[in-house]
């Protein structure tokens, strides 16, 4: 057992080495290492090329563009209108854009109609941007119907991209009628509401209500939300929750250069507004590779300004999130929750965390002797890992959905 | 229920596991055939996403086998391993899945007899939990 001693003690003492060390051996790796910037450690110069910068959009977008202004619809499915709230952080050019562009759609401002659209020839929308997941059928109708109108079709925010919030729906186990059970009947209000007025047993909306005037129809819910993608054909995705404003600057460009300089725009598929590398890299916080114990919420502990979230002790989803907010969250003590998705190089974001984090529990000096059981006991400081590690990508995830075990004989 | 045959994933790590199976084999111990193996170079290099994707596409059950603890050739990746599958298991479970679909054992090279007995027991008791719920969802 001596062996695995010293092995364990270097790992313990580790942590604790002078902050001078630390120093010296930032300035020491860069020269040692010549195999290129994965091996050089996090320097203040290190994050701050890191960060994702503003698009150069030059002057205030010049009058129409020469072939005439293009048409752009902007829709929301499944989402709560942060989104399109986001948009408008594009600063003054907000108020350019209807030089270039007819805002054909856009519930949330402006007047276009399902109708409008419908009789527009197809290709006629140059640019549709669609935040949210699809959930229901007039949200599927609704994005095929602007699928079949647009040339390009943006996946905006976190919902549409990877299924956001909305997608942890597909975690219960009863589906849509489970859902709709406890949103009308048992939370306290709607339990209050549902016994003062309608005694005579709970009302749950359906899709559809003869009326004596004719059938009123309302959309149908789905068992599983989907993500965008798994719908329509996506051109380009922008992740976030919602996307910030360098990230919006990126697709501004893309789509602004393409009308008036009849520059190509990125590859399709292309992830618009992100860097390549995860957000630890854009991170300002001093890494210090502690082991941790337990699971602490940073209204529990006095955070730490500038070590890392995840040494103290708090659960962070940097390392398996792609990089593109600059850090916002963490640079202010919040943990990274993972909005922006994971990296191009991983499909499941969730695996991708837990496997950073389950490797932050320390070896113990009895791990040699111990059963799974007791293993089990001390990864349970983490409570509702899939509810923490998916938080926002769900709808993209293997497995998608909750499945219902049938038993077998 | 007696014609379900499960398919099962076993990842074995290189240098313990993977040779206790050769060890079964050679020494001809008879065993279900109902699991197919995939060798990697240590338990700790069985990502989360392997086990969630085996599931995904249809394993009735996914079993992880390596060395025993203080065994592992790369010192510590044994002891990485069972963290993260206590960790998968809790999400499988949260996902609806029996936890029993996923196991970890230690088979050394040594082993043959342990990888046969291991791998039929947990045909058995895949056979009891029957085919996974994901193929009924589609």
């Amino acid at each position: 057992m001596a062996f695995f001693d010293r092995f364990r003690k270097k790992e313990k003492d580790a942590p604790k080495a002078a902050p001078a060390k630390k120093e010296a051996k930032k300035e020491s790796k860069p020269m040692a290492s010549s195999k290129g910037a994965e091996c050089v450690m996090k320097t203040p110069e290190s994050v701050a090329a890191a960060q994702l910068k503003m698009a150069d959009l030059g002057a205030l977008l010049p009058g129409a563009p020469p072939n005439g202004k293009i048409n752009l619809a902007i829709y929301w499915a499944a989402a709560c209108g942060g989104c399109d709230v986001s948009l408008l952080d594009v600063n003054e050019r907000i108020l350019t854009i209807g030089d270039m562009a007819n805002i054909v759609m856009w519930p949330i401002a402006a007047d276009g109609k399902e109708h409008d659209i419908a009789e527009m020839a197809d290709g006629s929308i140059t640019v549709s941007i669609i935040s949210g997941a699809v959930r229901n059928t007039e949200n599927e109708h609704m994005v095929k119907l602007l699928r079949k109108k647009s040339v390009i079709v943006v996946s905006y925010g976190a919902c549409a991209c990877h299924g956001g919030s909305p997608a942890l729906a597909n975690l219960i186990p009863g589906g849509k009628d489970e859902l709709l059970e406890y949103v009308y009947t048992k939370t306290p209000t709607s339990a209050d509401f549902q016994a003062e007025y309608n005694s005579s047993g709970a009302v749950i909306p359906q899709s559809e209500y003869e009326a004596p005037e004719g059938l009123l129809t309302l959309p149908m819910l789905y068992d599983t939300v989907k993500t965008l993608d798994q719908v329509i054909d996506v051109d380009y995705y922008v992740p976030g929750c919602p996307p910030m404003q360098e990230s919006i600057s990126h697709l501004l460009k893309a789509v602004a250069d393409f009308a008036y300089n009849g520059v190509a725009l990125p590859p399709k598929g292309a992830t618009v507004g992100v860097v390549s590398k995860t957000l630890c890299d854009q991170c300002p916080r001093r890494k210090e590779y502690r082991r941790i114990t337990k699971i602490v919420e940073p209204h529990q502990i006095d955070v730490d300004p500038d070590l890392c979230l995840m040494d103290q002790g708090i659960l962070c989803l940097g390392p398996a999130t792609v990089g593109g907010c600059n850090a916002r969250c963490t640079r202010i003590g919040q943990p990274c929750r993972g909005c922006y998705g994971p990296t191009p190089a991983v499909q499941e974001q969730g695996a991708s965390a837990l496997t950073a984090i389950a490797s932050l529990f320390p070896v113990l000096d009895d791990d040699a002797t111990i059963e799974e059981d007791a293993i089990a006991d001390i990864m349970s400081t983490i409570k509702d890992p899939l509810g923490y590690f998916y938080a926002f990508t769900m709808g993209k995830s293997l497995l998608k959905r909750h499945v219902v075990e049938k038993g077998g004989k | 229920m007696s014609d379900f045959e499960p398919k099962i994933v076993a990842f074995c790590c290189n240098w313990c596991s993977y040779a206790g199976a050769d060890g079964a084999g050679v020494a001809r111990l008879q065993m279900p055939p109902n699991f197919r193996i995939i060798r990697t170079m240590c338990t700790a290099r069985v990502d989360p996403e392997f086990i969630l994707r085996s599931m995904a596409k249809g394993a009735d059950g996914v079993i992880v086998l390596g060395c025993h603890p203080a065994d592992c050739h790369y010192i510590g990746g044994n002891y990485r391993a069972r963290r993260r599958i206590a960790l998968i298991r809790m999400v499988l479970e949260q996902y609806g899945f029996d936890p029993k679909r996923l196991r970890l054992e230690w088979v050394s090279a040594s082993e043959g007899e342990k990888f046969q007995k291991t791998l039929t027991d947990f045909v058995n008791t895949i056979k009891e939990l029957g085919p996974t719920p994901i193929k009924e969802e589609k």
